[in-house]
C-alpha cells in the first residue's frame, strides 16, 4: 500500500512543517520558508562536493550544513527589516520574498533556469527519518524551557511579554532564524531525494502546504507537524488504496478533511492526544524547601529608604493636540507606597506607561532605577527592576496560571533550552527552582491550588491576582499596579491591601493606581492626585482628604458658576 | 499610448479583484483566501452561460455577480463564522478558506475537466476604436467602465448607506457595533457576499480579456491581489483601485522595457519596498494599539 517515497515524503513534509511551527509558536505567520528552502537547495547543490568523490553520506552532510547556513543567514537578512511587521503583513512580505527568490532563480544562469538542475539521489528513507527525529527532538526540548515559554508568551500577548523583560525583537528574530535553518534543511533533503531540482518546486503552493501541515497537525505541541504530515500524505494513499481514482475527488476530500479538522479540532490533530500539563507534585514541596527556591531566585537588592527610584522632571505626553500628561514632576524614593488617583481620563495610565517605558514622553525627562525609559527598551526597564500589571488584564490566556507566573520569572530564571537539549541535570534543577518560585508567588497572592488552570478560565478577581503574582515573579524593585482592585469586593480589596503592605515591608517600592479611594488612603504612605494630565496635589492621605482642589476634581465645584 | 491603455485595462481587473479582497480585510480583519477560487469559478460559469445557454456576454455578468454573492455567503457560513470566537481565528480562517478554495477548484475540475476553456468564437463584439493612435476594442472599454462603475458604487455604498455605516462600525469595534443594535452577523455575511460578487465579475472579465480560463487562474492572480492591497493599504478601497492600476501599468511597462520573465519581480520588489518604508500602504491608516 505504501511505497518508499510515501515514507520519505511524510518525513520531508513534517520537516518543512516544523519550519512553520518554529515561528507559529511565537505567533508569527511567515510564508517565506519556500524561498529559504529554494535558495538553500540551489546553493548546496552547486557548492557541495559530488557524492561520487566523497561518498553519499558525507556529501549529504556537507550539503545540509551549507543549506542550513544559507537558510539561517537569509532569515537574518530578511528578518532584520521585517521583524517589526505583524500578522498578515509579515506573511505577505515573506511571501513576496519567496516569490522574488523563485523569479530570480528562474532568471539566473547557474541554476539552470526554469528547467532547474539535476542532483544525485542520496537520501534514503532512514536518513530522512533520523533527521526528522532530530528536528522533532529540538522542539520537544524547546517547549518547556525558558526560551520556549518566552516564545509562547510573545504569541499570547506581545506587550505583556515585553513588560515581563522578554526581549521580543530578539526572540522573534531567533525563532525566524531557526525557521530559516530548518527550511534550508528541507530544501537540501528535497533536492537530494527528487533528483531534479526546479524553482517551481518552491512556489506559493508549497508554502501553503507547509503552513497547512503545521496548523492541521497542531501548532502548539511539538509533535503536531509530524501528525499533520502523516495525515496529509496519507489521504491520497488511502484514497488510492480504496480505489478512488477520479481526478477531482482527491483534492475535494483533502479539502473537506482539512476543513473538518480546522473547524472541529481547534488545536489541530495534536489535541486528540492528551497533553501533559506542568503541575506541582504536591503543595508540600514548597514547605520542604523553605529558603532554597525564593532565596535562590530573588536576589535583587532593593533601593534603600530615601534612595531615588523614580525621578520625573517636567514630563509630558501629547497625543496630537491633546495633553495626556503635562509638566509632571514626581520623585519617588525606596520603600514608598505611592497612590496615584484621579478621575477617569486624568492621565494615570499614560503616566505609568511612560515610567515602564511602554510609551515615549514627548517632553521632559524620566529616570527610573538609573535608566531612561522611552530611550531604553521596555525589556531593559523591566530588567532594571520595574514590573507592572495592566488595567485591562493582559495575561497569557492559553497558558496555565503557573506558566504565566513562570514567564513573569523570566528575568530571575536562567536560560535552560540548550542545557535541556543535552539533558544536563542542572537544567532540570533550574526549571524546578523556577516552578517553586512561581508557586510561591501564586501562594502569596492567594492562588495556591489554581496552578494548572488556564489563565482565561480564572474568575475576574483571580485574573487580577494572577497579574500581580506574575509581576512579583520578576523580583521587582518598583511594582506598578494599575487598578488591581477593580472588580474586587471589599474583603478581597482588604486582602490586597494587606499584601501591598507586606510587599513594602520586603523593601519594594509600589506605585498604586486605584479608584477605590478608601483602600488607597489606608494602604499608601503618600498620594499623588492627577486631573487633566497635571498633578493637582501630593501629600499624605490626611492632607489629600482635606485638599479642596482634590474634592473639587472628584465631586465637582460647590459653586458651578466659578468653575470656569 | 497603447501600453498605457493595456495597463489600465488589466489594472482595472486587478483592482476589482483586490477591492473585494481588501473589503473583507478592512471590515472584518480577515484574509479570505477562497477569494481567488471565486475568481476562477466565475470565469468557468461565465463561459458555460455563453456557450451552453447562449446568453450574450453582457447578460452573463449580472448572473456571475449573483453567483459570486452566493459563493461569498457559503464561504462566510462555512469557513469563517464557526471560527469567529477562537483565539487563533486569524490563522484558522486562512486555513479553512484555503480548504474551501481547494474544494471549489476540485468541483470545477469535476464539471469542466482540467483543460483550458475559451468563449465561443463569435461571442465578442468586433467593434474597435482608435484613441490617440491606439487600438482599443469595445470589450476593453467595457471592462474598464464596468470595473470603475462597480468600484464607485461600492465606495458610495460604504460611505453613504446604512449597510456601509454598519460595516464601518464593525471595522472599528465589532462588540460595540453589536451593542448598538447592528446585526453584526448579517452585515458580515453581506460583506462577504459583496466581496465575492466583485471578485466573480473580475474573474469573468479577466477570462474575457484573455479569452481563456484555467483551474489555476485564481492562484496566479492571488499574489497580485495581495500585492495590490498591501501597496494600496490594507482595507483601503481607493488604495486597492490605485494599487491595481499601478500594478497593471508597472507590469505592462516592465514587459516593454525589461523582459517578460522579470515582470513579476517588479511587482514584488515594489510590494516589498512599500512594506518596509510604509507598512500601512499608500492609503492605509496606521492603527494605534491601546495599552
Amino acid at each position: 500500500m505504501f511505497t518508499e517515497s510515501t515514507f520519505v515524503f511524510i518525513a520531508l513534509g513534517a520537516i518543512f512543517a516544523y519550519s512553520f511551527y518554529a515561528v507559529l509558536v511565537a505567533g508569527q505567520l511567515s510564508l517565506g520558508q519556500a524561498g529559504f528552502a529554494s535558495l538553500a537547495a540551489f546553493t548546496a547543490a552547486t557548492l557541495a562536493p559530488s557524492p561520487k568523490d566523497v561518498g553519499d553520506l558525507p556529501a549529504l552532510l556537507i550539503a545540509i550544513v551549507i543549506g542550513m547556513s544559507v537558510g539561517a543567514l537569509t532569515a537574518v537578512i530578511l528578518g532584520l527589516p521585517t521583524m517589526r511587521l505583524r500578522g498578515v503583513f509579515l506573511a505577505i512580505a515573506t511571501l513576496a520574498f519567496a516569490e522574488a527568490v523563485r523569479i530570480l532563480i528562474i532568471n539566473m544562469g547557474w541554476t539552470g533556469g526554469a528547467q532547474g538542475m539535476s542532483v544525485p539521489k542520496v537520501v534514503e528513507p532512514w536518513m530522512a527519518w533520523v533527521i526528522l527525529a532530530l528536528v522533532a527532538y529540538w522542539f520537544w526540548r524547546q517547549a518547556p524551557s525558558r526560551y520556549g515559554r518566552a516564545l509562547e508568551a510573545i504569541r499570547e500577548d506581545e506587550l505583556a511579554a515585553r513588560a515581563m523583560g522578554i526581549d521580543v525583537g530578539g526572540h522573534r528574530l531567533s525563532a525566524f532564524v531557526s525557521a530559516g535553518a530548518i527550511a534550508g534543511l528541507y530544501g537540501v533533503l528535497w533536492a537530494y531525494y527528487v533528483r531534479l531540482l526546479a524553482p517551481e518546486d518552491f512556489g506559493f503552493t508549497k508554502a501553503i502546504d507547509g503552513l497547512v501541515t503545521a496548523v492541521v497537525g497542531g501548532s502548539t505541541t511539538f509533535f503536531g507537524p509530524l501528525l499533520g504530515s502523516v495525515f496529509l500524505e496519507m489521504i491520497p494513499e488511502v484514497q488510492r488504496a480504496i480505489g478512488i481514482e477520479a481526478g477531482w475527488i482527491r483534492p475535494f476530500l483533502a479539502g473537506l478533511l482539512m476543513l473538518l479538522v480546522i473547524l472541529f479540532l481547534p488545536g489541530g490533530l495534536a489535541s486528540l492526544l492528551p497533553r501533559r500539563t506542568l503541575r506541582l507534585v504536591s503543595g508540600t514541596a514548597i514547605d520542604a524547601d523553605p529558603e532554597g527556591a525564593l532565596g535562590g531566585l530573588a536576589q535583587r537588592i532593593h533601593p534603600a529608604q530615601g534612595e531615588t527610584v523614580v525621578d520625573l522632571v517636567g514630563l509630558g505626553k501629547d497625543y496630537g493636540g491633546v495633553h495626556a500628561n503635562k509638566d509632571i514632576d514626581l520623585h519617588i524614593t525606596g520603600g514608598e507606597v505611592i497612590g496615584l488617583i484621579g478621575p477617569n481620563g486624568a492621565g494615570k495610565t499614560t503616566l505609568v506607561n511612560m515610567i515602564s517605558g511602554l510609551s515615549k514622553p514627548t517632553s521632559g525627562t524620566a529616570e527610573v532605577l538609573g535608566l531612561r525609559p522611552g530611550k531604553a527598551a521596555v525589556h531593559k526597564v523591566a530588567a532594571a527592576g520595574v514590573s507592572r500589571t495592566f488595567q485591562h488584564s493582559k495575561l497569557f490566556a492559553r497558558l496555565s496560571a503557573l506558566e504565566n507566573v513562570m514567564v513573569g520569572g523570566h528575568l530571575v530564571g536562567k536560560p535552560t533550552f540548550l542545557r535541556r537539549l543535552l539533558w544536563l541535570p542542572s537544567a532540570r534543577r533550574d526549571e524546578r527552582r523556577l516552578v517553586l518560585h512561581a508557586a510561591r508567588c501564586l501562594e502569596r497572592v492567594g492562588l495556591a491550588g489554581k496552578e494548572s488552570t488556564a489563565a482565561s478560565a480564572l474568575s475576574y478577581g483571580d485574573q487580577r491576582r494572577l497579574e500581580i503574582a506574575r509581576a512579583l515573579a520578576s523580583d521587582p524593585s518598583l511594582l506598578i499596579l494599575d487598578e488591581p482592585a477593580a472588580g474586587m469586593n471589599h474583603v478581597e480589596a482588604d486582602a490586597l491591601s494587606a499584601l501591598i503592605g507586606s510587599l513594602a515591608q520586603d523593601g519594594l517600592t509600589i506605585l498604586l493606581i486605584e479608584h477605590n479611594v478608601g483602600m488607597v488612603m489606608k494602604t499608601c504612605s503618600r498620594i499623588v492626585v492627577l486631573n487633566f494630565g497635571e498633578v493637582i496635589a501630593t501629600g499624605t492621605p490626611d492632607e489629600i482628604a482635606n485638599n479642596p482642589a482634590v474634592v473639587e476634581a472628584y465631586l465637582g465645584s460647590a459653586e458651578p458658576e466659578d468653575a470656569s | 499610448m497603447q501600453q498605457l491603455l493595456n495597463g489600465l485595462f488589466i489594472g482595472s481587473i486587478y483592482a476589482l479583484f483586490a477591492i473585494g479582497f481588501t473589503l473583507v480585510f478592512g471590515v472584518l480583519d480577515r484574509l479570505n483566501l477562497a477569494h481567488p477560487a471565486v475568481f476562477a469559478v466565475s470565469a468557468f460559469v461565465g463561459i458555460e452561460l455563453v456557450e451552453v445557454a447562449g446568453l450574450s456576454i453582457w447578460l452573463t455578468l449580472p448572473i456571475v455577480f449573483v453567483v459570486g454573492g452566493l459563493l461569498g455567503i457559503i464561504i462566510e457560513r462555512v469557513a469563517f463564522r464557526p471560527l469567529k470566537n477562537r483565539p487563533d481565528a486569524h490563522f484558522a480562517g486562512l486555513i479553512s478558506s484555503i480548504a474551501l478554495a481547494g474544494m471549489f477548484i476540485a468541483l470545477l475540475q469535476w464539471r469542466y475537466g482540467p483543460n483550458t476553456r475559451r468563449f465561443p468564437a463569435d461571442s465578442f463584439p468586433s467593434t474597435t476604436f482608435t484613441i490617440f493612435g491606439a487600438q482599443v476594442t469595445l470589450l476593453q472599454v467595457a471592462i474598464l467602465v464596468i470595473s470603475v462603475v462597480l468600484m464607485v458604487a461600492l465606495a458610495l455604498l460604504v460611505a453613504r448607506s446604512r449597510l456601509g455605516r454598519g460595516m464601518r462600525a464593525i471595522a472599528e469595534n465589532p462588540t460595540a457595533a453589536r451593542v448598538l443594535g447592528i446585526n453584526v452577523d448579517r452585515v458580515t455575511m453581506t460583506t462577504f457576499a459583496i466581496s465575492s460578487a466583485l471578485g466573480a465579475v473580475a474573474g469573468a472579465l479577466f477570462a474575457m480579456n484573455v479569452n481563456s480560463a484555467q483551474l489555476g487562474m485564481g492562484s496566479a492572480i492571488e499574489l497580485k491581489g495581495l500585492a495590490v492591497i498591501i501597496v494600496g493599504g490594507m482595507g483601503s478601497l481607493p488604495g486597492a483601485l490605485v494599487g491595481g492600476l499601478l500594478l497593471g501599468l508597472a507590469e505592462v511597462f516592465a514587459v516593454q522595457y525589461l523582459s517578460s520573465s522579470w515582470r513579476d519581480l517588479v511587482a514584488f520588489g515594489l510590494l516589498f519596498l512599500i512594506l518596509l518604508v510604509r507598512p500601512q500602504g499608500l492609503f492605509g491608516a496606521r492603527k494605534v494599539r491601546e495599552v
